[in-house]
C-alpha cells in the first residue's frame, strides 16, 4: 500500500504532464512551424498550379538537350540617325566643335576667354530656338552620350538665369507651347 | 542545356536588342559593337525588365594629380539601365556597375552562318 506522500507525489506528475501536453496543443508543433515559415518564404502553392511533382522535375532534366519554344517578345531597335547633306560653314563648325572638346579632354578650360564662350552660346541658342520655331525640330546634342546629366543642367540653369527665369516658368510655358 | 535558334544575324544590327522567351527563362539579347550579350530579362532589384531600358556609356569623373575635378565624362564601356528603379549593369559582364557581386545570369550565344543562337 503506497503512503499518502507518494500518491500526492504520483497525482502532481500526472497533473504536470497533462498540462505540458495541453500546452503542446495549444502551440504549434515543430511540422507546423516549419510548414508554415515554408509557406511565408514561398507563398502558398496556388491550386491552379500545383506544386511541381518528381516526375516533371526528371521530365525537364531529360529535355534540357532538346530545343524549347523561342518566343519573340520585342525588338528594340537601335536609334536610327538620319544624316543631312553639309555645307562650308557646318564642316568649319564641326571642326572648331572637335577642337574645342579636345581642350577640354586636355583640361584646358582656358582655351578660350568667357566673351568667346558667351558669342558662341549666344549665337547657337538663338539658331536653334529660331529652327525649332520654325518647325524644324532636331535634338540639341547628338546622343545621350554627348554629353552628361550634369553638363546638361549646369549649361540650362545658367541659361535660365541669364534671363531672370525660374524653373517653374520654364514647365509652365512647356505645357503651354507644347515645345 | 541547348543552342535555342533566335533569329538571323542579318536582322540584328549593332544596337538592336531582342527579347525572347526560351522555355521559362525571359532573355534580353543586345548586339553591341558586333558582339551578343544575352541576359535574363529579370532585375535583381525586384524583378523589373532589365534588359529593356536605355543603353546608356558609362560616367566617369577625372582628376588631375591634384584630385582637383576635371568633370564627368563617358568612357568607351557601355551599360544597360533597367527602366524601374535604374540597377545599371555592363554590357559586357552583367555585372552592376557599383557592385559587382550583384550580376544577372549570363547567357552564351553562338553564331553559325547567319543563324544565332542562345545557349539556355
Ligand atoms: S527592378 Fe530593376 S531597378 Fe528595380
Amino acid at each position: 500500500m503506497s503512503s499518502p506522500r507518494t500518491v500526492t507525489a504520483k497525482a502532481s506528475a500526472k497533473t504536470s504532464r497533462a498540462a505540458k501536453k495541453s500546452a503542446s496543443d495549444e502551440g504549434m508543433s515543430r511540422a507546423d512551424k516549419v510548414n508554415f515559415i515554408s509557406a511565408m518564404m514561398d507563398g502558398l502553392p496556388s491550386k491552379d498550379a500545383p506544386a511541381k511533382t518528381r516526375t516533371e522535375k526528371v521530365a525537364r532534366k531529360a529535355s534540357a538537350n532538346k530545343p524549347l519554344k523561342v518566343e519573340i517578345l520585342r525588338k528594340i531597335s537601335a536609334p536610327v540617325i538620319v544624316a543631312t547633306p553639309s555645307n562650308a560653314l557646318s564642316d568649319e563648325a564641326r571642326k572648331f566643335a572637335a577642337a574645342i572638346e579636345d581642350k577640354v579632354a586636355s583640361g584646358d578650360f582656358d582655351a578660350l576667354t568667357p566673351e568667346a564662350v558667351q558669342a558662341l552660346m549666344t549665337a547657337l541658342c538663338k539658331f536653334y530656338s529660331c529652327n525649332v520655331e520654325a518647325g524644324n525640330k532636331f535634338a540639341v546634342v547628338k546622343d545621350r552620350h554627348s554629353i552628361t546629366g550634369t553638363d546638361a543642367m549646369i549649361t540650362c540653369g545658367a541659361l535660365l538665369k541669364a534671363v531672370d527665369l525660374q524653373v517653374f516658368e520654364l514647365g509652365m510655358w512647356q505645357s503651354w507651347s507644347g515645345l | 542545356m541547348a543552342e535555342q535558334f533566335i533569329g538571323k544575324a542579318s536582322e540584328f544590327k549593332d544596337g538592336d536588342r531582342q527579347i525572347v522567351r526560351i522555355g521559362e527563362d525571359e532573355i534580353g539579347i543586345f548586339r553591341h559593337e558586333g558582339q551578343y550579350y544575352a541576359y535574363s530579362n529579370f532585375c535583381l532589384h525586384q524583378g523589373g525588365p532589365a534588359c529593356e531600358g536605355l543603353t546608356i556609356a558609362n560616367v566617369e569623373e577625372r582628376l588631375r594629380p591634384d584630385k582637383t575635378s576635371m568633370g564627368l565624362h563617358f568612357t568607351d564601356s557601355m551599360n544597360f539601365v533597367c527602366p524601374w528603379h535604374g540597377y545599371e549593369y555592363d554590357m559586357k559582364t552583367g555585372c552592376h556597375v557599383k557592385d559587382k557581386s550583384i550580376k544577372l545570369r549570363k547567357y552564351d550565344v553562338v553564331t553559325k552562318g547567319n543563324d544565332v543562337y542562345v545557349v539556355a
